[in-house]
């Protein structure tokens, strides 16, 4: 397995205070990397540091193979980088920013131009390649940022929240498009506060605040909050059966709600087909019987308010 | 050294787009080439010693190199000095105005961190930067002070008010201080940039660049100081000192660390 970063003890330090405390991470190639914290949490400065714009306190990293603080050229050339504003320049066209950074990370015009072309059609911007970017909306310029980010190819790309400002449209569109990078063995570094997104898209999440909280697969960290449960949807009260629920062995707890009970129980395929007969038994006219899904959402919320 | 051209032709791209930043670069030297004519043909055609008043004529004669010269011709020579000095000025006012959008304007349209980002180094970014600020401020001094030399040569009423205004000393000034004048003004500007995010704030923080010149302007005017050949020479060499002293203090701060870390 290659990998696409490493780090180890990586650490950035503002005078006193501590953006990032010893991150020590192993992404590997071909993989999309959530990154997720809250705001302040030291995710740029982490980015920064990965994509040689700023210098590490403490700790080494290597990305794509290229030593952080030896090779920062080559990172540079090598990685691709949405930023947080789009920041493109707004009194150039769509077109002549692209020619503009195409051409610095050193592809030739006629290349440049090549890609430009192929991008902008894949994101529906081509016929609007010649007007100045002052005149594009949110969507456009952040879609217009991303094209920038791929124009070399690069094996590597850092997407700091790609979807927001875009229509749900465009918001799928982009999100189908990191899965094709993804098909293609690229690595991505992806920060976002969107974390059905994260949840859809994501093979490796780390949960970071300063320092790594957690780091693992979207369902692991979901099991590790498993509270495991069943729905299950009654016609009528549900407070009616409450207590006959509750009187079962293997339930732990049971929550009421309008119409539902949230029955909390052990080994759930197990026991559900002796809740559900037990229910029907008493009486109960039952609507639907599901599990309840621990959402990447709830997982998030209780690791960063444990840390 | 093609990086280099690729942000010079982005940086003229930009300004070919921003008309009243053209205008405001072009309306400088016209109106500096423009007023020391119109003064100088004015008193050439006005009758002899008819508009002189008397802290004029203290001034004349408090200047040696007057000595022999008729009134007209003497204040012809004092005013073409005096506009002389003032051309200087714009080596230093156009890089300014130019500057500060370039370097400020990045800041503003938040596009430095994808320039920092992309693999170009700080000296290609810096000196695409400085030359596409310099060559413009430069280009545009000369060519105004060309249509300067050429209107005080069409209006001295006497050959002695040529070879005083358009002096050894100023014209060594003219051809060897622009460009380090102009390098100042940017790295000034750099600095300037750490510390603003409004263009038109750190321009008015460049004003005090103003000050030597001033200083120049007025030596001249009281006869203090007359520019010599030798005089200009030591001052290339001070000016030359000060702008790499001002490019280093520019490098330092424009390192990709600093910028995304310090500058405010």
């Amino acid at each position: 397995m290659t990998l696409a970063i490493e780090t180890e003890n990586l650490s950035r330090n503002f005078g006193t205070f501590t953006a990032v405390d010893r991150l020590t991470l192993a992404i590997p190639s071909g993989k999309v990397f959530g990154f997720l914290g809250p705001n302040g949490a030291g995710k740029t400065t982490t980015v920064r540091m990965l994509t040689a714009l700023i210098k590490p306190s403490a700790g080494t990293a290597r990305v794509l193979g290229y030593t952080l603080g030896q090779d920062d050229q080559q990172i540079r050339r090598s990685v691709g980088m949405l930023t947080e504003t789009p920041g493109m320049y707004e009194k150039l066209s769509a077109f002549q920013n692209l020619i503009f950074f195409g051409r610095l990370y050193d592809l030739s015009r006629a290349e440049t131009e090549r890609q430009a072309e192929r991008y902008l059609r894949m994101l529906g911007l081509w016929e609007r390649r010649d007007d100045k970017v002052g005149h594009f909306s949110k969507g456009m310029r952040q879609k217009l940022a991303i094209v920038r980010a791929l124009l070399h190819e690069p094996k590597l790309v850092f997407l700091d929240e790609p979807t927001v400002g875009l229509d749900p449209e465009a918001a799928r569109t982009v999100r189908d498009w990191i899965k094709e990078l993804r098909s293609e063995g690229r690595t991505i570094f992806l920060t976002t506060h969107n974390l059905p997104e994260a949840d859809e898209l994501c093979d490796l999440l780390a949960i970071f605040r300063g320092r790594l909280l957690h780091l693992d697969t979207p369902t692991n960290l979901r099991a590790q909050l498993a509270n495991q449960a069943t729905l299950v949807r009654v016609v009528g009260e549900p407070q009616a059966w409450q207590a006959t629920v509750q009187a079962l062995p293997f339930v732990r707890d049971v929550a009421v709600t309008s119409d539902t009970l949230a029955v909390s129980l052990d080994d759930p395929e197990r026991n559900n087909p002796t809740l559900i007969a037990t229910l029907v038994a008493a009486g109960a006219q039952l609507r639907y019987v599901e599990p309840r899904i621990t959402t990447l959402e709830e997982v998030y919320l209780k690791l960063i308010g444990e840390a | 050294m093609e990086k280099i051209g690729v942000v010079i032709s982005k940086e003229w791209l930009e300004l070919k787009e921003q008309r009243m930043l053209l205008v405001s670069i072009l309306i400088l030297p016209v109106m500096l080439s423009i007023i020391p004519l119109v003064s100088l043909f004015g008193i050439g055609l006005s009758p002899a010693s008819s508009g002189t008043d008397d802290f004029t004529r203290e001034l004349l004669k408090a200047n040696p190199a007057f000595a022999g010269l008729s009134e007209q011709a003497a204040t012809q020579a004092l005013l073409g000095q005096s506009f002389s000095s003032l051309m200087l000025l714009l080596p230093m006012l156009l890089p300014s105005i130019l500057a500060a959008y370039s370097i400020v304007g990045e800041k503003t349209g938040r596009t430095l961190e994808p320039l920092l980002a992309a693999p170009i180094t700080i000296w290609e970014l810096l000196l695409g930067k400085i030359f596409a600020t310099l060559i413009p401020s430069v280009v545009l001094s000369w060519l105004a002070s060309v249509i300067f030399m050429i209107g005080v040569s069409s209006s001295a009423v006497d050959p002695r008010v040529i070879s005083l205004v358009i002096s050894p000393g100023w014209l060594l000034l003219l051809i060897f201080c622009a460009p380090l004048l102009s390098l100042i003004a940017i790295a000034a500007m750099v600095m300037i940039s750490s510390r603003t995010s409004d263009p038109r704030t750190a321009q008015q923080y460049s004003s005090i660049l103003v000050v030597p010149f001033l200083a120049l302007f007025f030596s001249q005017m009281f006869g203090i100081l007359v520019l010599s050949p030798s005089i200009a020479l030591v001052a290339i060499l001070l000016i030359a000192a000060f702008a790499g002293l001002m490019l280093w203090g520019a490098v330092v701060l424009f390192q990709r660390d600093t910028i995304l870390t310090r500058w405010n």
